[in-house]
């Protein structure tokens, strides 16, 4: 009879190879039927995915709540549209966020892993709010009408090469690098890094007694969340050819946290799956009713009261049972 | 035998009606993409009174060549993204003919280069940023409204006529439109003599701006130049009044810095207060005074300018249609180019070479909360230089 | 000389008394914050919200023909049996949880978005904005006060004073602040707990209310008017000490006052940036705040 953990870790590659194969027949399905809106939808939801992810990373394993990752996601964005705008490289804008993801990680996190619990929230939260009001009245990235005109781009994988504007090819473009950015937070918090950032949600105080510097895990911690967000920042510009201050506001902030809760908390496939749901909820409630706002605030409520732990808590319970019967010689 | 035929006549007959019927029926999609939540939501709401109030006097008098316009609502909740997001939708899956509805211009730019890329028109009936139908022109967005340098240039001519010479201070809102303004007016200002004694931007949604009061005392200004909107003006006008500034001293402002939806908030601090604007309830034409008419009569309010630009936009699209006798967007772009067409505003134009529309513009003082004409503008004079290069 | 007293009466001194004015309403607002937060360790991100309700039920109250002075008294306490069916039905739900402030703060949130479309379904996006009670002014050294502000400031120092008094003063005050210390020997003690939880949310919503009310005719009505103190509410209490009344009072007078006179020398927009820097400095330098908490002080 396998353990716990490790049925738990099938059930989540099990997700993950699930979402992988509907994400293929996705493309393959709108790429037949001539689909743009739904396959752009869907990489829009994947790449806010990526913001839900970061956003996990710190709530669900570190046990900090950021109210401001917006901030590292929307300048990712804004990076890579000035990037793009110079030299229509998709490899070089991935990378420039990836430098700026380490960098802004590295000054936010300084400011903000001195607290804990609700102040880290709120200096997130102020953190976010200055900088973005500082984008929307800087004249030289556009102030509040944002930055147009980032070109479509031809991104070059070696044996083929994909243009921005194809809602297919690039939906499997940011399916791979999202599951990728997935993968690798997949892996590292499966080391025993991942598990001491586990240790410190759980009681941090008793972390130090084990021998470690809770600073530099946070910190540490902090820069590979920012670092996810930016990453996944640069990708918007492709899809959409344009970025805008609304991008750093605490809404797209609020909303990322309210994808990580609806698809469960500590999860990481659960920031894919809600952001996906949420996306879906949203499209199909707004074009229903103007009211939305509460429809979505009746909803979440509900999430936190009665599914604590969100759409993986009502999944992967029984993936791991279908996995166990399996396993019953 | 004369049964059968009678029947087979009877069904030929019903199925020559289902046939012209459907064809009949097939309507004419408009999309419309508005902030119906959020900060904006009382713009949006005009925006929508006004597009539906045309829509349905064309409908009922035929339709666009026998076509029914209908209309898709989007909310974009006052954000670029989502209003790209929306609009794809409306292009690509209901496949609207021609989308409308954006305020901010930050959406208005966004959607419309969406447009370029997907091959469809838009068209704006609020975003006032110059460079709409300036440098940042496109080939497949029109606007209908009158842009801030229309309207500094009603104002300014109001200006030198009434106050000459004028010390004018500048109090804006400190985003790009609020900034824009301001300097639009600055310069036509100070071309007709009046000078500038101070300028202070406050932070969007400033809930004090008494702070402020001491730079105005201490400058002396004789005018107050405003652009402020929605909920900003409520706040900054009354506490002007409640300060007593507004004694000795003439408002003016931006086209939305009072409209018919902060009016009654700010009371009677409104009074004396002149703007440069496209529109009026008080113009006296038999259109506007039908337009006006109908629009209470179904929504119990009265119209700004969002709501008469909107209104004015179904009529354009509809001139245009009739004129390319298509809804392509070739052939559509074309017949918009130059068209003419009447509204409650007296007869627009839509100049070719920016895709601006062409209007008289009024100078209008508020008195005892009505919006008063005194002055006008012609639409030449106001409209300003073609600064379009893109085609 | 005459320069810089001509510069002290009509520009520094006008720009203190509506800085006063303005800081009164700020502390209104972060009292009822900060004993949510320092009691019930809730961050209650629908604070906004409230103060946004206080307003709309005076407005509609208003509508019905009942006068201000009224309306001063009757909503605060109309809104007592709401935070206090808030915090039984959806707060208590979740306190439970390890995770409390997490959840607390997102149930909260999702309150503040129900909340602000409810306003917006039943009033319409358009502002509104009852009549100034106490039109008027004075001229005090050549310093121009409106007859309305000045009741604010006082009205609004009577209140806070009653707050801190009942607090630190009286038995039920004493209840509140031992609870916030140590929930569990409180109620072995006989404290009723989850009463004065209850009572505690009611209460700090109600001011929010009340400030609302009181403010509506210098800052209008509308339906995003809840988001219009947040940041500067949380960083009153943060800088103040959470939970701690005094903290918020000093706080709230020297951030105002700090906005106010910056706004003179540099861009207005610059001030917010200011005042967040004040509150991430108290963080890194002293977390407690400048009184420490609720109970523990």
């Amino acid at each position: 009879m396998p353990d716990a953990l490790t049925v738990a870790a099938r059930a989540n590659h099990l997700l993950v190879v699930a979402l992988l194969v509907a994400g293929l027949a996705f493309a393959a399905i709108g790429a037949a039927l001539n689909d743009t809106f739904y396959l752009r939808l869907a990489t829009e939801a994947l790449i806010f995915g990526g913001l839900a992810l970061s956003v996990d990373i710190l709530l669900g394993y570190t046990g900090l709540l950021s109210l401001g990752q917006a901030l590292y996601f929307g300048l990712g964005a804004y990076l890579s549209a000035l990037v793009l705008m110079a030299v229509p490289s998709f490899w070089l804008a991935l990378a420039a966020g990836l430098g700026a993801g380490l960098v802004l990680g590295l000054i936010g996190g300084i400011i903000a892993i001195r607290v804990r619990g609700v102040y880290f929230a709120l200096i997130t939260f102020g953190l976010a709010q200055v900088v973005a009001k500082v984008v929307y009245n800087t004249r030289s990235l556009g102030a509040s009408d944002g930055l147009l005109g980032v070109p479509i781009i031809n991104i070059d994988l070696g044996l083929a090469s994909v243009s921005s504007a194809s809602p297919a090819g690039f939906f499997l473009v940011v399916l791979a690098v999202i599951i990728g950015l997935y993968a690798v937070s997949a892996y590292i918090l499966d080391t025993p890094f991942g598990r001491l950032l586990i240790a410190l949600r759980a009681n941090d105080r008793r972390v130090p007694f084990l021998g470690y510097r809770t600073a530099s895990l946070r910190l540490s911690s902090f820069v590979f969340a920012a670092v996810i967000a930016t990453v996944s920042g640069t990708l918007y510009p492709m899809l959409r050819g344009f970025v805008s201050p609304e991008l750093l506001f605490f809404s797209t902030s609020g909303n990322a946290v309210i994808t990580v809760l609806l698809g469960g908390v500590g999860t990481l496939m659960g920031a894919l799956y809600g952001s996906v749901l949420l996306t879906v909820l949203r499209s199909v409630i707004g074009t229903w009713t103007e009211h939305h706002l509460m429809i979505i605030g009746l909803l979440f409520m509900g999430a936190v009261i009665f599914l604590p732990n969100g759409l993986m808590g009502l999944v992967r319970p029984a993936v791991e049972r279908l996995l166990m019967r399996k396993a019953r010689p | 035998m004369v049964k059968a035929f009678q029947t087979s006549a009877l069904a030929a007959l019903f199925a020559a009606a289902a046939i012209t019927g459907v064809r009949a029926a097939d309507p004419i999609k408009i999309g419309v993409v508005t902030p119906l939540s959020g900060t904006y939501a009382g713009i949006g709401q005009q925006v929508r009174w006004g597009l539906d109030l045309a829509v349905k006097e064309v409908n009922a008098a035929g339709g666009i060549m026998g076509r029914p316009i209908e209309l898709l609502y989007e909310d974009e909740e006052a954000n670029p993204a989502v209003a790209v997001q929306k609009a794809e939708k409306l292009f690509e899956v209901a496949k609207v003919d021609f989308l409308t509805g954006t305020v901010s211009s930050g959406s208005t730019l966004a959607v419309g280069q969406l447009a370029e890329r997907a091959g469809k028109l838009i068209a704006t009936t609020v975003s006032f940023a110059d460079s709409i139908t300036g440098d940042r022109c496109s080939p497949n967005v029109f606007r209908v409204n009158a842009r801030a340098g229309q309207q500094s240039a009603a104002l300014a001519v109001w200006l030198s006529k009434e106050k000459p010479q004028a010390k004018v201070f500048y109090l804006g809102p400190d985003y790009e439109m609020g900034r824009s303004t301001v300097a639009a007016f600055k310069s036509s200002a100070e071309k007709v003599g009046a000078s500038t004694v101070g300028e202070v931007f406050a932070p969007l949604d400033a809930k004090d701006y008494t702070q402020y009061f001491g730079q105005v005392r201490a400058a002396r200004p004789q005018v107050l130049y405003t652009s402020v909107a929605g909920n900003d003006t409520v706040r900054l006008l009354s506490q002007l009044q409640e300060f007593g500034l507004l004694t000795n001293l003439t408002l003016v402002g931006a086209s939305g810095t009072v409209t018919s939806q902060n009016i009654s908030a700010i009371g009677k601090a409104a009074e004396g207060f002149v703007t440069g604007v496209g529109y009026s309830t008080e113009i006296n034409s038999p259109e506007n005074k039908k337009f006006v008419d109908a629009f209470k009569a179904a929504y119990k309010a009265e119209p700004d300018l969002y709501g008469a630009d909107s209104y004015g936009l179904i009529y354009a699209y509809k001139a245009a249609v009739e004129k390319a006798k298509s809804t392509e967007t070739d052939k559509v772009r074309e017949a918009l180019r130059g068209l003419k067409w009447m509204t409650p505003q007296g007869e627009k134009t839509i100049r070719a070479g920016d895709h601006q529309a062409i209007q008289t513009m009024y100078v209008v003082r508020i008195t005892n909360g009505q919006f008063n004409i005194g002055g006008q503008v012609g639409g030449e004079d106001a409209v300003g230089p073609d600064a379009c290069t893109r085609f | 000389m005459a320069e810089v007293l001509d510069y002290i009466q009509f520009v520094l001194a006008p720009q203190v008394v509506t800085g006063l004015a303005f800081g009164v309403a700020v502390i209104l607002v972060a009292i009822g914050l900060t004993i949510i937060f320092g009691l019930l360790d809730v961050i209650n991100m629908s604070h906004g919200e409230f103060y946004a309700f206080g307003a709309f039920s005076a407005l509609a109250l208003g509508w019905l023909g009942i006068p201000f002075w009224l309306l001063l008294v009757l909503v605060p306490l109309a809104m007592l049996p709401v935070g206090y069916a808030v915090e039984r039905i959806l707060i208590q739900r979740v306190f439970n949880r390890p995770d409390r402030h997490v959840t607390t703060l997102l149930l909260t949130f999702g309150l503040g978005l129900v909340l602000e479309d409810a306003f917006r379904l039943g009033f319409g996006p358009n502002p509104y904005r009852p009549e100034t009670p106490i039109p008027g002014a004075v001229v005090l050294f050549g310093i121009f006060l409106p007859n309305y502000r000045l009741f604010l400031i006082v009205v609004g120092a009577l209140v806070i004073a009653a707050v801190a008094l009942v607090v630190y003063r009286t038995r039920l005050g004493a209840m509140v602040r031992a609870a916030a210390f140590d929930r569990n020997m409180a109620a072995s003690l006989g404290v009723p707990v989850a009463w004065v939880y209850a009572g505690a949310f009611a209460f700090g919503i109600s001011l929010a209310g009340f400030a609302g009310v009181l403010l509506a005719p210098i800052y209008s009505v509308f339906p995003t008017m809840g988001r219009d103190f947040i940041l500067m509410a949380f960083t009153v209490v943060i800088v103040g000490g959470m939970g701690s009344i005094a903290g918020a009072v000093v706080a709230g007078l020297f951030l105002t006052q700090v906005q106010a006179i910056a706004s003179l020398y540099i861009s207005p927009v610059w001030t917010d940036p200011i005042v967040f820097g004040i509150m991430v400095v108290m963080l890194m330098v002293r977390p407690q705040g400048l009184f420490g908490r609720l109970g523990y002080a």
